[in-house]
């Protein structure tokens, strides 16, 4: 054999060997350095809405509402960390929930970071849970549309009562009022912490229906100087029959919520409002809903002056939808509102809406608080 | 005074003779099955109970929180695994508050671990196939064998936590598994005539009682897991049925019996309501009974019907 040509077959050689090995070696880099076993789970909801509102001047059609990416892993022996990062139909990204949870001490749940703090039963639901499209009004009035959402600490303990019996504190940052915190704790006192109080009480009633009931406070001092606070009470009977869990079932809840401030002792009631709901499951894939509302002193998107500028009334609505849930993932709703508002100057606006909206959900989801 | 005395000792006595005896372990479990094996290997150092009635569907359990009150002290929680209970046992074990029990934990257990389990999916998982499980088929309790691996894996578990008694948790688990190798022996030739028979269940959560004893199974009346059957589906599995002589249709007591029944009548066969997990039919108390009635319901169904003996 010529020595050029053994020379040649020698590189080939080499060149073959090095081909088979390199997958090889770029697999075991991948595995050593850059696992992925770790990665905490990932899952998406995503919300379109369509919406027919003549008050509204804004067209008719579909639209996207939010997207919600959430994420969650343990971090070590202690903590388990969890988040929701919302991103909206304007192009901002909201971070919803960023916590992290401790379960160390007996009896005590720990959670510490941006959170939806623990106050009545609408204020704790993420907007793809909300039973009907649109929240009630008393919430954007009070403590805010999708609850009170801030950074800080809460701790809820399960008390030794025989029953479920939970008592939730928690302080928070003192921040001021904007378009998602109705409540003004935007004091820059040294002393401004707002803090929360939450008592929920759930009883079986029997094997099919439980009932539970709710108190809540949330306070703090405001820039004005004066001192917020909103309070609330809810109750809920619920009833799922055991042998029919997946199919039928309802819901009959009711909630109060009052925002009202304080100074030298003298509290003046501001805005305050509940609502009655019922839910009623027909079948695997079919639910239905009534609610009725009322919010005093309240604005809301119709109640308008001349100018296009919110004024304050007093609103009533009442909003019936129909529910097709086709697997766990995805649903598919109908809701048809009549709302009928009085701002107490000869202003009395009615407002007719039918709404479609549709929810998927991708991935990881964590199931829904019962 | 003396006699009013002497009642009150009496009473006092009957009161501590009435109260249970002290358990060394607490255990809950998130289905019937697992506390029937528990109770079995724990005897009388352990009460176990189960967060799932055996006629509920244990994919859905509503997350009450009077279960969470339920487990708040439990010293060990027996999970199905396989993803089963993943709908809600996320927000029952840490609304326990307890840490005893959580994943990780020495209390927690995955019952599955050491089963040989069927239909590993391959490849890419899609909800495009309905809701799936993962992890493969959890619902490998309708399996008596698999119960015998859950039995030494609880005794081990027992042992670790509570030592004094391992000695008797050891030898339970050798009982479990005596007892239900002569009561499978039973179940065989109970089911031997029936090698090969086919049938429909509701839900694809007969695989492990099939592959055990035999069966084929030949459809299921949801179209896929997860996903309500529709008039279509039954009315083309109805055909497919009759087309292959198929005529038992089998449903839990958690499952749309009409949907069942429809299809049954149409295929000109019976629908059959069984209980898979314990306590889901009156008679069905424990693992044992619950095999018992199963292997008799479905043995009694076959009989006669085309497709049914081979």
């Amino acid at each position: 054999m010529p020595h050029g040509i053994g020379a040649k077959l020698r590189m080939f050689a080499s060149l073959v060997a090095a081909l088979v090995c390199v997958p090889g070696l770029a697999a075991a880099q991948t595995s050593s350095m850059f696992s992925n076993l770790a990665n905490p789970a990932i899952g998406m909801n995503a919300l379109f809405a369509a919406q027919a509102a003549h008050n509204l001047e804004q067209p008719y059609g579909l639209q996207f509402d939010e997207a919600e990416i959430s994420l969650i892993s343990v971090v070590d022996p202690y903590w388990t960390f969890s988040s929701n990062i919302v991103f909206l139909s304007d192009g901002s990204v909201d971070p919803e929930e960023i916590w992290v949870r401790s379960l160390n001490i007996p009896g005590v749940q720990l959670k510490l970071g941006k959170i939806r703090g623990t106050f009545g039963k609408h204020g704790l639901l993420h907007t793809h849970a909300f039973p009907f499209v649109q929240a009630p009004i008393v919430m954007a009035n009070t403590i805010g549309n999708e609850g009170f959402k801030d950074a800080g600490l809460e701790a809820a303990w399960l008390t030794p009562l025989p029953w479920f019996s939970e008592l939730t504190g928690g302080i928070y940052q003192g921040i001021g009022t904007d378009e998602d915190h109705p409540l003004d704790f935007g004091s820059t006192r040294h002393d401004n912490v707002p803090y929360l109080g939450h008592f929920k009480n759930q009883f079986d009633l029997n094997d099919a229906t439980t009932l539970e009931l709710g108190q809540s406070i949330l306070t703090g001092h405001g820039a004005d100087g004066r001192q917020h606070a909103a309070i609330g009470a809810n109750l809920t009977i619920r009833n799922v029959p055991p042998s029919n869990s997946n199919r039928r079932g309802w819901i009959l809840q009711s909630e109060y919520i009052q925002k009202g401030s304080s100074s030298g002792g003298n509290y003046a009631r501001e805005q305050d409002g509940g609502y009655a709901s019922f839910q009623y499951r027909l079948s695997q894939v079919w639910w239905t809903g009534v609610r009725g509302e009322q919010a005093r002193k309240s604005v809301t998107d119709f109640l308008v002056d001349q100018a296009g500028d919110p004024i304050p009334g007093k609103v009533n609505r009442v909003s019936a939808n129909i529910a097709w849930m086709p697997s766990e993932f995805s649903f598919l709703r109908l809701e048809y509102s009549h709302s009928q508002a009085d701002a107490g100057n000869g202003l009395k606006p009615n407002d007719d809406r039918l709404m479609l909206q549709m929810s998927y959900t991708i991935g990881y989801h964590p199931a829904h608080a019962y | 005074m003396k006699s009013l005395i002497r009642c009150m000792l009496l009473l006092m006595v009957g009161v501590l003779a009435a109260a249970p005896a002290h358990a060394d372990l607490k255990v809950a479990t998130s289905l019937s099955d697992l506390a029937s094996v528990a109770q079995f290997v724990g005897g009388k150092h352990v009460s176990a109970q189960s967060l799932s009635k055996g006629y509920q569907d244990p994919h859905f359990v509503p997350a009450k929180p009077s279960l969470m009150k339920a487990i708040q002290h439990a010293d060990v929680f027996v999970s199905v695994g396989l993803e089963l209970d993943a709908g809600w046992l996320p927000l029952v074990l840490p609304g326990s508050r307890n840490p005893k029990i959580q994943p990780g934990a020495k209390g927690f257990v995955d019952a599955s671990e050491g089963v040989n389990v069927l239909e590993k999916p391959a490849g890419t998982v899609s909800r495009a196939e309905g809701d799936i499980h993962p992890y493969g088929n959890p619902h490998y309790y309708a399996d008596p064998k698999n119960l015998e691996v859950v039995a030494n894996h609880l005794a081990q578990v027992f042992s670790k936590l509570d030592p004094a008694n391992a000695a008797d948790y050891a030898e339970h688990a050798k009982e479990f598994g005596e007892k239900m190798e002569a009561s499978l022996a039973k179940w065989e030739r109970q089911m031997a005539p029936y090698k090969g028979a086919s049938v429909v269940t509701y839900h694809k959560n007969f695989v492990y009682f099939a592959d055990r004893f035999g069966l084929k199974l030949f459809g299921t009346v949801e179209p896929k897991p997860g996903i309500p059957p529709t008039p279509r589906h039954l009315a083309e599995l109805a055909a497919a049925m009759k087309q292959a002589g198929v005529k038992v249709v089998l449903y839990q007591p958690y499952y749309s019996a009409d949907a069942s029944r429809q299809l049954a009548s149409k295929a000109g066969g019976v629908a059959v309501c069984i209980a898979t997990e314990a306590g889901g039919l009156p008679g069905t108390d424990d693992v044992f009974s619950k095999f018992d009635t199963l292997v008799s319901s479905v043995a009694g169904a076959l009989p006669g019907k085309s497709g049914g003996a081979q």
